[in-house]
């Protein structure tokens, strides 16, 4: 309801005004569901937009343009740890000097928040290192923050790469036609699989003791499914629904769950997100260029980042720490074993970590982990009884399914299709199918719960 | 445009029309105010003003608004519960698709109420003066096993009886039906495929097995005559979604002997309703509708008063649920007066109830599955 409308505005709004279209349904869109917070949005826009035209204004002065870039940094953050980590920093304050009893401050979080900081932030960073030009028209800078297709779970689209077309870009069929495309490609991935296996992991956990610890590791597989899912399917939505809008934007998944190490896994998941934690955390740490006792600092600091950034809860920093140790560990000798290694051996290798990673995310609280870690290892017996196995039983073949899925092989069959008329049938066919079954999934249950929506 | 660019850019025209066609047809296409299929009353358009907008109250509610108004919603979830099953998840809905078109709801679960329920049934007995009979019917899936689909969750309704049997004191005549009709299930249909509740066939067999205990002759079965009603949907089918299960037929049972105007059956819903009267148990109307199992006394009322000049009995009381509108016209047989009432509506004493009307027998029937999710027993004293 909500993009067919859009559509037709954008569209028949002259290429001029576009941008302001789209700024004034993206807030519409972002108002919908919180309708006070898009202030905060609206608050976050002119702080970068002012902050970049001061530094353009002053480029000649060096210590005002970074006394500006500090500032802009400060607000920024300083929203995104106001509205993110106040409550936790206040419960871990507590937890570590009881004493002083601070109030916890509960703030609900604003939706998208993570994400358009971290893409305002690309903004002003690179205008202090003087990588991009200033943007002068606020309703172009707006646009590009507020953009709905992926201002609620990503990409986290950097201003580098879209300042170009946000100032011109050309709406073709043939890329229109690639975005309904790959929107529906995404819609399927989180409604037909995502959501399916949601609801076997719950169904997994409120078994409880019965499962087993065959049912513990059918119950994290089907969570590991439906995260990859999930996000890789909000993120293929929203590049989908980009192009229909003339954008390009960055790949954000390569098949992470076909890795052969962390190191690779973490090339392929969330591919936006390391890019702009590598981009502006790692390499201006020095990175690996200060010699290995640095880097090994500079590992830490960005993956004790990266975790925060996913949650403001114990349990992500923790997630965090334990990729960034793995890759440590990878960089130091593994990763050198594991080439020449057998691909079946560090394929498992990758598998069970990152699977095991999931546990640690999942988790918000510590004991629920224990026990669930304890189950995994057969504390309440190996075999599922009761009901959840006839559960289980029936989710085997969407199990099969998504497994095939997380690899390349039917995008390479895909592209094996050679001839026209065979693959312009097979992509109509396509779309009907996934038209009809998402549809139906969604109208046939109100079960659609959002797994990105903390961060 | 050539066809080659015609097909290569369809799915665009596809996607488009396609998300066009339903915006027109929500604006087009007139709302109906309740979903008999659903049994719901459908969400209204929600109140517009800065207020409600501000504290996001219009954006939810119009949300639902849209959910509930969609277009070919019964198309569309008719396609889900055939992509569910392809897909090996039989039971998505809460319902199992059996053998020769059986329709199983999922097994019901043990919980407290269960028990808490027995209790009040047992202290119920213990201070009635009048004799307290008890039945439970177990659920269809429990008793045709061998039509249930290959993969489901366990039945374990004998053992959920059995421990509420145990749990109801001495006082009670506890009847049990599980085990006959497990027996029976092979020469009979005593459930409907497309509905959870039991058939005439089903009801009759109880109404037979409860006489040994409660002391009357049944009527024989060749003294009925039977009607046939073809077209029955019931609600495991609306549950299902699976919309080209074939239908069942009710058969209405009707004692060929009875004697013009010897029945009589007054539908009591409290004080603020009128009185409905009718000279039969079987209330032809609601043949008109989805659910056509209310054919049966009208369905679910408060009090039910049910005469029958022609038996030779006292008078019953019956506190049931909607099992039992099938099987009352049988007990009509034998007793001249029954007194059926529902504790989902029936908020007074029904000990007083007994009293007062100087009741000869109290017949408690539920199905197991009601037993174990109704929190209204304890309106019987």
């Amino acid at each position: 309801m909500f993009l067919p409308a859009v559509l037709i505005l954008y569209y028949i709004t002259p290429k001029r005004f576009r941008n302001l279209t789209l700024f004034i349904v993206d807030l519409v869109f972002y108002a919908w569901g919180e309708p006070m917070l898009v202030l905060l949005m609206l608050v976050s826009v002119v702080i970068n937009y002012v902050a970049g035209v001061l530094i353009g204004i002053n480029r000649e002065k060096k210590k005002l343009t970074k006394a500006i870039f500090i500032i802009s940094i400060i607000l920024n953050l300083g929203l995104l740890g106001f509205f993110k980590y106040i409550g936790f920093i206040g419960e871990t304050l507590n937890f570590v000097l009881p004493f002083l009893n601070i109030p916890v401050i509960q703030v609900s979080l604003p939706i998208g928040i993570s994400f358009y900081t971290f893409q305002t932030m690309s903004y002003t960073i690179d205008v202090y290192r003087n990588t991009v030009k200033v943007q002068k028209n606020i309703i172009t800078f707006g646009t590009y923050v507020s953009l709905f297709p992926q201002l609620i779970a990503g990409p986290i689209v950097r201003y580098e790469d879209v300042a170009q077309q946000l100032m011109e870009r050309k709406e073709t069929l043939e890329q229109f036609t690639q975005g309904v495309k790959l929107f529906l490609v995404g819609l399927s991935k989180k409604i037909l699989i995502a959501n399916e296996m949601g609801n076997l992991w719950d169904a997994v956990r409120d078994s409880g003791a019965a499962g087993g610890a065959a049912g513990a590791w059918v119950g994290i597989i089907a969570y590991t499914f439906q995260i990859y899912f999930d996000f890789s399917g909000y993120s293929d939505m929203a590049i989908g629904l980009g192009r229909m809008f003339g954008f390009e934007f960055m790949k954000n998944f390569d098949y992470p769950y076909i890795s052969k190490s962390i190191t690779e896994f973490w090339r392929r998941w969330h591919i936006s997100l390391g890019t702009w934690f590598r981009e502006y955390v790692y390499i201006p740490l020095g990175g690996n260029r200060k010699g290995l006792g640095r880097q090994i600092i500079n590992i830490g600091v960005v993956w004790f980042l990266t975790g925060l950034w996913h949650g403001a809860s114990w349990n992500f920093i923790l997630w965090g720490v334990y990729f960034g140790i793995l890759l440590m560990i990878e960089k130091i000798f593994l990763l050198k074993l594991l080439k020449k290694a057998p691909a079946a051996v560090s394929h498992l290798y990758a598998i069970i970590l990152f699977v095991f990673g999931w546990v640690i995310f999942y988790f918000e609280d510590m004991g629920e982990m224990g026990t669930f870690i304890a189950r995994l290892f057969g504390s309440d017996g190996f075999m599922m009884s009761g009901d959840i196995a006839a559960t289980v039983i029936s989710y085997i073949p969407l199990l099969i399914a998504a497994a095939v899925i997380s690899t390349p092989l039917i995008t390479t069959l895909y592209h094996k299709i050679k001839s026209r008329p065979v693959l312009y049938a097979a992509d109509n066919a396509a779309c009907i199918l996934a038209l009809l079954l998402c549809t139906s999934s969604l109208v046939s249950s109100s079960y659609n719960p959002f797994l990105y929506f903390k961060f | 445009m050539k066809i080659k660019n015609i097909l290569r850019y369809l799915p665009t025209f596809i996607f488009c029309g396609f998300i066009l066609t339903f915006m027109v047809f929500y604006i087009v296409l007139p709302k109906a105010d309740f979903s008999p299929q659903e049994k719901k009353k459908l969400a209204e358009f929600p109140e517009l003003n800065v207020q409600t907008v501000m504290d996001g109250k219009f954006q939810k509610e119009l949300d639902t608004y849209m959910s509930d108004h969609m277009p070919m919603r019964n198309f569309f979830v008719g396609i889900s519960a055939d992509y569910e099953l392809a897909s090996g998840r039989n039971g998505e809905k809460g319902i199992y698709l059996g053998r020769d078109g059986y329709l199983f709801p999922k097994p019901t679960k043990d919980g407290e109420l269960l028990s808490q329920n027995a209790g009040f049934i047992k202290e119920f007995g213990d201070l009635s003066s009048v004799p307290v009979y008890m039945t439970v019917i177990p659920s269809s899936g429990s008793i045709n096993k061998d039509k249930l689909p290959m993969n489901h969750e366990v039945y374990n309704d004998k053992a959920l009886i059995d421990k509420f049997a145990s749990q109801l004191g001495d006082k009670i005549t506890y009847i049990d039906m599980t085990a006959p009709f497990a027996e029976k299930a092979s020469d009979r249909q005593l459930y409907y495929k497309t509905d959870h509740h039991w058939t005439s066939g089903g009801a009759y067999e109880c109404y037979s097995l409860l006489g040994e205990k409660m002391g009357y002759q049944p009527v024989s079965e060749d003294k009925f005559g039977k009607e046939t009603i073809d077209g029955f949907y019931g609600t495991s089918y609306a549950k299902s979604a699976l919309w080209w299960v074939a239908p069942d037929s009710i058969e209405l049972w009707k004692n060929k002997e009875q004697s013009e105007g010897s029945v009589s059956v007054e539908i009591d819903d409290g004080e603020e309703e009128e009185k409905k009267t009718s000279d039969s148990y079987f209330f032809r109307d609601q043949l008109k509708n989805d659910d056509k199992y209310t054919v049966y006394l009208d369905g679910n009322h408060s009090l039910v008063r049910i005469k029958n000049k022609d038996a030779k009995g006292g008078k019953l009381i019956i506190v049931k649920d909607s099992y039992a509108h099938t099987i009352a016209p049988f007990l009509s047989q034998n007793y001249s007066e029954i007194i059926m009432v529902d504790l989902r509506y029936y908020k007074k004493e029904v000990s007083m109830l007994a009293e007062n009307e100087g009741a000869q027998a109290i017949l408690i029937l539920y199905s197991l599955d009601n037993l174990a999710n109704d929190t209204n027993i304890s309106y019987l004293f």
